[in-house]
């Protein structure tokens, strides 16, 4: 072995001297613009150790032999099974709109029209935000990027969709809410109550990531330390009575969409996951009884499809190995990072410029998804930049390139294709590497809490936001159609573009009047007493750092009091987070 | 409004929208451009934004939105810059604007909309072009 490592080494300096330093010479550059990689580029060779087999540790080749689409693919296209229309794992399609009953009847007609699935919610930014559709935070914004829900009662109207064959033991809820997720996961277990269906039938995911929100999306109300007691609640309430639901969907998607770098990405979604889990175990928790029950939304993705490849076997690797030697986890399953989708090019990286270009964009994106463990899914539509939803001839062109990569180019047939690749399995190493750096700058600060609270993570995403953007306008970076090839010879490529309705324009004008009524009429009719007392009883147990929460924020949530109500109780008890300035 | 000295810039997001790339993004092209520039950060009601303005002394609001809340938004800062008797103030807006929008956003007082892919450099030379233009009409009225 040393003896070969000796004679490639030779070679390496000879190939070096002979053939790549003339070549480079002759074009007059300062450097070669490529790299070549060997076995020398490996550090260790250690296949068990750092590769191994799909669906054991380390798990770097992927978290099984295959994934339940690919036993399915034959019968998907047998079918002509459609994805955007919800049902994938009994998963709906994502949405949501106006008044709680606007997006009821919505649903029901899809359900007619065979469009099936668990409730995908979309919340609007009022609810996601802790406040009711009557507050002067509300204006303008009711029903608008989802649904509002302002108390119990608009959630039991939306469920009113989902009963018999689509009952909630039947089908999984998917909420993405995070800084109120106590409360929606409070109002799903007081519904099954109501419906008499046992807790522990029930499925699904919350997003309830708040940390990310402080990083990147926004949608914060309590302060990180208080924001991480409710975790801590929910974490244990879930599995205590809610055992098959997912307790959250931790997000580097929307840290890297923010600006981060791949790096960054992986480290801060590290750091919080390692936060969550400390906070389970904080709660008295066994690591092995919750820490499968953790999914990941997504990293973050990019053209970059080498690095995005690397990126995620290096995740599955750097979870599995922290979660077996920090945590001491012994079941595999506590080790995966279970997540709908692995690389993609992130919608960032599409353009408004010449937008049909992104579907070629997307392709880089679905051939990095099907060599590192998904289906190769085309993602976002072309028209995404576009700012108007989905052409039926985007999402057309986008389930096509998909099937086209799993069916046509067989992308999928192999398990991990890169491993044992002198260069993938040394970019492997090194976005580790990275990444753990840069995890133990966080580590040394205290924590993910501690490095939102001193603006460390936040501040990191706004600079890597900016250099990129440098980047982009001194043309170190290039983007065809945005800072290269936009002279004359080149012309704008368009095709009709078909919208089906969706949701009714005339609906969503008058939503924010409606639901206010609605609202009103709750407050009306509600007995007022008994609302007052849960919501005391809140305040009372909000001020014992000691207690879960959950069960006075069901009493809540079942007396119908308001989302608002429940969420400004613990702004008095908690404070409320700042937004964080430049 | 301030005499020599750099153009003050007050960046700001209106409403619920978390989404602040873009205004961080912005804030550090333009400083770096050499405008003073503050960042409310998230979650500012438009009268927030109008005192915050007139507090700060800037010669421009930049308004980031991508909710789709950016009408009514918009409106109720430049109704509430006129009410204050500060409709000398200017607003840019940026984020996802739908394309017929814009007309409507123009019409309503807004100085230039800029969707996605704008180079930050454009963003100065409009103010500093604007600015300018403003400023020589100023003259000349004060002259007459």
């Amino acid at each position: 072995m040393a003896d070969t490592k000796k004679k490639i080494r030779e070679a390496l300096t000879n190939w070096e001297e002979n053939v790549l330093k003339p070549r480079v010479k002759r074009f007059n550059l300062p450097e070669s613009p490529t790299r070549f990689y060997t076995p020398l580029s490996v550090k260790k060779d250690d296949f068990l150790g750092k590769v191994g087999f799909p669906g054991q540790f380390p798990f770097t080749a992927g978290n099984s032999p295959f994934d339940f689409w690919r036993a399915y693919a034959r019968d998907a296209a047998l079918m002509g099974f459609r994805p955007d229309w919800g049902g994938a794992g009994k998963v709906g399609k994502y949405g949501g709109f106006g008044t709680a009953s606007d997006y009821r009847d919505y649903l029901l007609r899809m359900h007619a029209m065979g469009r099936t699935g668990g409730p995908n919610i979309a919340f609007d930014l009022v609810t996601q935000c802790g406040y009711d559709s009557d507050s002067p935070y509300a204006e303008g914004e009711v029903g608008r990027v989802g649904v509002a829900i302002d108390s119990f009662r608009d959630f039991q109207i939306i469920y009113e969709a989902y009963t018999g064959e689509n009952d909630i033991d039947r089908v999984p809820s998917n909420y993405t809410i995070n800084a109120p997720a106590a409360v929606i996961i409070a109002m799903y277990a007081v519904l099954a109550k109501k419906r008499g269906i046992p807790l522990e039938k029930l499925e699904g995911t919350p997003q309830n990531d708040i940390l990310k929100e402080f990083i990147a999306r926004g949608t914060y109300i309590f302060p990180p330390r208080q924001s991480m007691r409710l975790f801590r609640d929910t974490c244990v309430f879930c599995t205590k009575y809610l055992p098959r639901l997912n307790i959250n969907s931790i997000g580097g998607y929307h840290i890297r969409e923010a600006g981060a770098t791949r790096i960054q990405d992986l480290a801060f979604s590290m750091a919080n996951g390692i936060a969550y889990i400390e906070a389970g175990l904080e709660g008295g928790l066994d690591i092995d009884s919750f820490a499968p029950k953790f999914t990941f939304n997504a990293f973050g993705g990019s053209m970059e499809i080498y690095h995005e490849i690397a990126l995620q076997r290096a995740a599955r690797r750097m979870w599995a190995t922290i979660m077996k030697e920090r945590f001491k986890a012994r079941d595999p399953r506590s080790m995966l990072i279970r997540q709908p989708i692995t690389a993609h090019i992130g919608c960032s990286s599409t353009t408004l410029q010449r937008p049909l270009n992104n579907l070629a964009r997307a392709v880089v994106g679905g051939m990095a998804a099907g060599m590192s463990g998904a289906i190769p899914g085309a993602f976002p539509p072309f028209d995404e930049p576009l700012g108007l939803g989905h052409s039926l001839e985007a999402v057309q062109l986008q389930l096509d390139a998909t099937r086209i990569m799993l069916y046509e180019a067989k992308v999928t047939d192999v398990n991990d294709p890169w491993a044992g690749s002198y260069f993938m399995e040394s970019l492997t190493d090194e976005t580790e590497e990275a990444a753990r750096r840069e995890l133990d700058v966080i580590e040394r600060m205290g924590g993910a809490v501690a490095a939102i609270e001193n603006g460390y993570m936040p501040k990191a995403v706004a600079r890597s936001a900016y250099e990129r953007q440098k980047k982009i306008e001194s043309q170190e970076e290039f983007i065809v159609g945005v800072n290269c090839f936009t002279g004359e010879n080149e012309i704008e490529v368009s095709i009709n573009r078909v919208f089906e309705s969706t949701y009714d324009p005339e609906l969503m004008k008058t939503a924010e009047d409606r639901q206010k009524a609605s609202l009103a009429a709750l407050k009306r009719e509600r007995n007022s007493t008994a609302v007052k007392s849960s919501l005391d009883q809140l305040r009372t147990d909000a001020g014992n750092e000691q207690l879960n929460l959950m069960p006075s924020i069901c009493a809540c949530v079942e007396g119908e009091a308001t989302l608002q109500e429940i969420c400004d109780v613990l702004r008095d008890e908690f404070g409320e987070a700042q937004p964080i300035k430049l | 409004m301030s005499q020599g000295g750099k153009i003050r810039v007050l960046i700001a997001k209106p409403g619920l929208d978390g989404h602040e790339r873009g205004a961080r993004v912005v804030a550090y092209g333009l400083r770096d451009a050499g405008f003073e520039v503050i960042y409310t950060g998230l979650r500012q009601t438009p009268e927030q934004i109008v005192t915050a303005a007139i507090q700060e002394d800037v010669q421009v609001i930049g308004l980031s939105i991508l909710s789709g809340a950016h009408l009514l938004l918009t409106r109720k800062v430049i109704d509430g810059l006129r009410a204050r008797d500060a409709r000398d103030i200017m607003v840019l807006v940026g984020g996802i604007i739908p394309e017929a929008d814009i007309p409507g956003m123009l019409e309503m007082g807004v100085a230039r909309v800029f969707t996605a892919g704008t180079p930050i450099g454009d963003i100065a030379a409009f103010i500093t072009e604007q600015l300018r233009d403003a400023g020589e009409t100023l003259q000349a009225e004060q002259t007459e």
